[in-house]
């Protein structure tokens, strides 16, 4: 067995703060580390979870879009968020996950601010939903260190 | 001495009416200016026979910074508010050329013995005193909203606008912000600007000076609660003071986690503070408008960090994790006053 690639950022974290931190001068260079460390935690949090939080998100974003296709009333966007929902990961590989998410949330604006001018019931369902995977996103980016 | 403490004692000499001897030590950077670069020294020089040692703050402009400000303003309403019920350190030099130190700076009196860090305020001998520094702040940022932009002679430095425009112009501006740096698709943010184009709010109820940054880690206290200056002027401009009251509240201050505004009062012991002292009236459906315009303001801010330590304009980690941290809890303060995350 070998140390985890986050028991590692850990102890990498433990050591700027604690060992190494402390040693330097000026305060800004001290300063300076202990920022870095709080940024090699914040990775080691999101080390663990960076694919699979993205295939969620994805795979969240394309049930929306499947659910809301038949409520746009722009036939071309409709056509767009058709084949947003019908879409697939390519790759389990973060950079290409992030490239196909981004694209999903680029969506995700065109789709929100079009429903937001329509009436109607099934409107108001679709708005409703995209609020809670609104929500749901920033369950999945949230670190331990940020203050809300 | 170092080359730049050489460079800047050349600049002060002919500066000091007729000095002698003139020395610059102890030039030390001070961490969080991420929009200048903050330097504290020591100036000593001969004068009239006596030998005179003064503590001050060197503020240079960086190549890249987490806000992009004009350092005429932040200059300006120092001296505008030196001396008045809203404590700032002395602004005492500025240079807009950038030959004497390669970049454009100023040059403010060091108030020390006085802490302004997160850090310190929640932990002994602070602790005890939030509510007092709170009381403080909130009656400090009273006055700032009651001050009169023309008998401190700031109209003309800065842009004019009406009362009726003000929320237009910052929304205008914040925007551009997230169009041109936004590094990623901000779909809550996004959803927001269309809430504040759809929600305007009423005009603001005088036009004044709004120092636009005015949250906990930006004013020094000291060990009494006493706020003992206001900080960081560099976003100030004339506008409705209800958008510092907004700014101030917001939930990405609270870093104590325990729901007290700036993690120092009850949000609404800190609204009746701030009416109390500014006689204007906080009503609610203008002051969600402006939280919410806090919420655009804020991801402007770390958007365009992230953007600077990206392309590597800027270095300083904190740009990096701000983009990280504080991008994901504005969203998430921007649902919670919408009502869509509890």
């Amino acid at each position: 067995m070998k140390p985890e690639a986050s028991h590692a950022l850990e102890r990498l974290m433990q050591a700027l703060l604690a060992e190494v931190a402390p040693a330097l001068q000026p305060a800004y260079r001290q300063a300076s580390v202990a920022i870095q460390a709080m940024m090699v935690g914040a990775i080691r949090e999101e080390l663990d979870r960076a694919a699979a939080r993205r295939v969620d998100e994805n795979r969240a974003l394309r049930r929306l879009f499947a659910e809301a296709a038949p409520v746009v009333e722009d036939a071309a966007l409709r056509e767009r968020v058709g084949a947003a929902a019908a879409s697939a990961d390519a790759s389990l590989l973060v950079p290409e996950l992030e490239a196909g998410n981004r694209a999903l949330r680029s969506l995700l604006i065109e789709l929100h601010a079009h429903v937001e001018t329509l009436a109607g019931d099934a409107a108001r369902r679709v708005e409703a939903a995209i609020w809670r995977e609104l929500a749901a996103s920033t369950e999945r980016r949230k670190l331990a260190l940020g203050p809300c | 001495m170092s080359d730049l403490a050489r460079r800047l004692a050349a600049y002060l000499a002919p500066r000091l009416g007729g000095a002698r001897d003139v020395e610059v030590s102890g030039l030390d950077r001070i961490h969080g200016g991420a929009s200048r670069e903050t330097s504290r020294f020591v100036l000593r020089y001969e004068q009239d026979g006596r030998r005179v040692e003064r503590r001050l703050i060197l503020r240079r402009d960086p190549p890249g910074s987490l806000i992009e400000t004009d350092r005429r303003v932040e200059y300006a309403a120092y001296r505008a508010f030196h001396g008045t019920a809203v404590p700032v350190p002395e602004a005492l030099w500025l240079e807009e050329d950038p030959a004497p130190l390669d970049f454009p700076f100023f040059v403010m009196e060091e108030l020390t013995g006085f802490e302004s860090s997160v850090q310190a305020l929640l932990a002994p001998p602070y602790l005890e005193h939030r509510a007092k520094i709170g009381r403080r702040k909130w009656t400090i940022l009273g006055e700032i909203a009651k001050a009169d932009p023309e008998k401190l002679g700031l109209v003309g430095l800065l842009a004019p606008v009406a009362a009726d425009e003000c929320w237009r112009r910052e929304l205008a501006h914040w925007e551009r912000v997230l169009d041109e740096d936004e590094l990623e698709p901000q779909p809550v943010i996004r959803a927001v600007i269309r809430w504040l184009r759809r929600n305007p709010p009423p005009p603001a109820q005088k036009v004044g000076v709004v120092h636009a940054d005015y949250r906990t880690g930006n004013f020094l206290f000291d060990r009494q609660g006493e706020v003992r200056a206001v900080l960081d002027w560099e976003m100030a401009h004339l506008g409705d003071p209800l958008e510092d009251l907004a700014w101030g509240l917001g939930a990405v201050w609270q870093w104590s986690r325990d729901g007290l505004a700036g993690s120092l009062l009850p949000k609404a012991e800190a609204i009746r503070i701030w009416e109390a002292a500014s006689g204007l009236r906080a009503e609610p459906r203008a002051l969600l408008w402006w939280e919410l315009f806090s919420c655009v303001k804020g991801q402007g801010i770390w958007v365009s960090g992230g953007r600077e330590f990206q392309a590597g304009s800027n270095h300083d980690s904190v740009l990096c994790l701000s983009s990280w941290m504080m991008g994901n809890s504005q969203d998430r303060a921007a649902l919670m006053l919408l009502g869509h995350l509890t």
